[in-house]
């Protein structure tokens, strides 16, 4: 019994010992460092399928990208075993210090790099298993948006300001942003380039922003310049109304007549208009402000020249959750003042004479 | 910057490899001593070119290819320097400075005027990561000129060089203040990544080579405790470290496409 325990314990010390083993580290590093060189090129040749894992967390990517090209995305979960087997050798390592501590601590800064590093680790597969990715998300100035996945919370974009140089090229993007959650504001922040408002591991970032058609100025001889956009209604005579239906910034008419939308981009726009008097609608059509405006409206007394188009500016923002993002650095914290005890603990062991003989 | 002062500074550092060239042949001790002050001149004159371009642009200008190449060789000098003052190394410096040469040789050709900075490289977060990184990457460039001495010295065994133990210890220095340089770039990249992009490690080619720089130079710290390997393999390792280095720097920039061009 006893010598059945004796061997128990010295099976338990052997594998603590391969846990904490040099070589093992050595061994699972550069296997990583193979496959990971390989898998790297793989990755860049093959962008239809690795795009994706820039815009989601690895636990959604993977298995989709699993499900398409098994034989092209199976060195990332191989790799990562390989990473999270050297983080527990790591670990191992860290533990077997510690025992030794009062013997070993000068070489705190080393294993204080270990620790980040475990950190690291783990703050990786939090945030790739419990984050997300989303977006980017168009937002007009004083819209608010639900945020996805997190119940309650929603982003209000208060005000946006893009700066341009004065040849157009963007400088910065200044969105004035709340967070809020149950309608109640939490959090509020001036989210530009590099500034970005993080709150309860959320990160609101800024994407690009754009511009969307929401009207046409018109000049009309007896009234000067007119603005028309859906819903807009102009009175024409006491008992005449025009009224704007719909505007189509890219639209072509089919050989049915039917007007269709063939882009979102400033091309061929279209307006629908209806006229209308006290007997009810006198005419319906489109008018396509490259081409002369309808007889109809003529004949009404309409007289409208285009003069340029009235656009809104959006926002596009990024709304990503990394729950993992505070340990993270907090890993970074142990590795850089690790770095810098390292950096002191190296040269005073080469004082001391203190050489790797092991 | 001026193209003559350029032209002047790759000229320093030239006469003092030639220097050290003809040391090997004539063994004058004057020379090793000359091409030092000279190499101190080289630096000093690039440092100010440094500053000079850094002042007149309002950040670290070291956002193309030429800039990547005179900092990297500026760092490569500075270590040089280190190294020499600390450990007397000398004929050392034949091989280090022929590297410089390349390395500044390559960034002689090119457009040398300062480009607007793109707002996403408009924080202190660059300038460390950048500094960290070109400073890491002259210390494995050190490491690889000590490495390959020390596989030359290993069969020639000659006395202009440093004898076998120093250049190791000259070798794992270089690996360690290289790694610990290294990975406060990775910090730095990765805060700055965060608070740019909103993630803090990303799947570009880039990014991935950053980390396997990384994971062979932590190997390669650790590696060193491993006896049979320390001096020959070690230097080997160095060697094929540099190779890691270089196709992440020139390679990813030049060859394909990544999140850090290098034009």
């Amino acid at each position: 019994m006893e010598l059945m325990g004796q061997q128990s314990k010295l099976l338990l010390q052997r594998i603590w010992s391969f846990g904490c083993s040099l070589k093992l580290a050595i061994a699972l590093a550069s296997a990583a460092t193979i496959l990971i060189m390989g898998g790297s090129l793989v990755m860049h040749f093959n962008p239809a399928i690795f795009a994706g894992m820039e815009q989601e967390i690895m636990s959604k990517w993977l298995p989709r990208a699993w499900s398409q090209t098994p034989r092209l995305v199976f060195w990332v979960p191989l790799s990562g075993l390989l990473v999270l087997l050297f983080g527990i050798n790591t670990l191992c390592c860290l533990i077997d210090w510690l025992f030794k501590i009062k013997t070993r601590w000068r070489k705190t800064g080393e294993y204080l790099i270990h620790t980040g590093f475990i950190l690291l680790v783990i703050a990786y597969l939090w945030g790739n298993i419990s984050g997300f990715r989303s977006g980017p998300h168009r937002i007009f100035p004083g819209d608010r948006i639900a945020i996805p996945k997190m119940p309650g919370y929603a982003l209000q974009l208060d005000e946006f300001t893009p700066r341009l140089e004065p040849s157009g090229r963007p400088l910065d993007m200044i969105n004035r942003v709340s967070l809020w959650k149950n309608e109640e504001p939490v959090a509020k922040a001036l989210v530009r380039i590099n500034h970005p408002l993080i709150f309860d591991g959320l990160v609101i970032l800024p994407a690009s922003f754009g511009q969307e058609l929401q009207g046409f100025r018109f000049h009309m001889p007896d009234r000067g310049f007119v603005d028309l956009s859906p819903g807009s209604r102009l009175s024409i005579s006491p008992d005449t109304t025009l009224e704007v239906r719909k505007l189509l910034p890219d639209a072509r008419q089919n050989s049915q007549g039917r007007v269709m939308q063939t882009g979102n981009l400033l091309n061929n726009p279209a307006m629908q208009l209806s006229l209308s008097g006290s007997g009810g609608q006198l005419w319906q059509g489109w008018y396509f402000l490259h081409n002369p405006l309808p007889g109809a409206l003529r004949e009404a007394g309409v007289f409208l020249r285009p003069v340029g188009p009235i656009n809104k500016t959006f926002s596009l923002l990024t709304i990503n959750r990394d729950p993992g993002d505070k340990l993270a650095l907090t890993g970074s914290l142990c590795i850089s003042i690790g770095v810098i005890f390292a950096f002191f603990s190296f040269y005073r062991k080469r004082v001391q004479g203190d050489r790797p003989e092991v | 910057m001026s193209k003559t002062l350029l032209y002047v500074l790759f000229t320093i550092y030239a006469t003092a490899t030639v220097g050290y060239m003809v040391h090997l042949i004539w063994r004058r001790p004057i020379l090793p001593k000359a091409s030092l002050i000279l190499i101190t001149a080289g630096v000093l004159l690039q440092t100010w070119l440094l500053g000079h371009r850094w002042w007149m642009a309002g950040y670290l200008p070291v956002t193309n290819l030429f800039a990547t190449l005179f900092f990297f060789s500026w760092a490569l000098a500075l270590i040089y320097l280190y190294f020499e003052l600390r450990y007397r190394i000398r004929a050392t410096g034949l091989f280090v400075m022929l590297l410089n040469l390349v390395l500044l040789g390559g960034a002689l050709p090119r457009n040398t005027s300062v480009s607007a900075l793109i707002p996403a490289l408009d924080t202190p977060l660059f300038s460390l990561h950048i500094i960290f990184s070109f400073i890491g990457y002259a210390f494995f460039a050190m490491a690889f000129s000590i490495g390959a001495l020390y596989l030359c010295q290993s069969r020639l065994n000659s006395e202009l060089l440093p004898d076998l133990p120093t250049l190791r210890r000259i070798n794992e220095e270089a690996i360690f203040l290289g790694f610990g340089l290294f990975t406060l770039c990775m910090i730095a990249g990765s805060i700055w990544a965060h608070i740019a992009w909103g993630h803090w490690f990303s799947w570009n080619i880039k990014s991935v080579w950053s980390v396997l720089v990384w994971m062979f130079y932590a190997g390669m710290c650790h590696a060193k405790f491993v006896r049979r390997w320390q001096g020959g393999v070690y230097a080997w390792l160095s060697i094929a470290g540099f190779g890691v280095v270089l196709f992440t720097y020139l390679g990813i920039g030049l060859l394909l496409e990544s999140n850090h061009p290098l034009e």
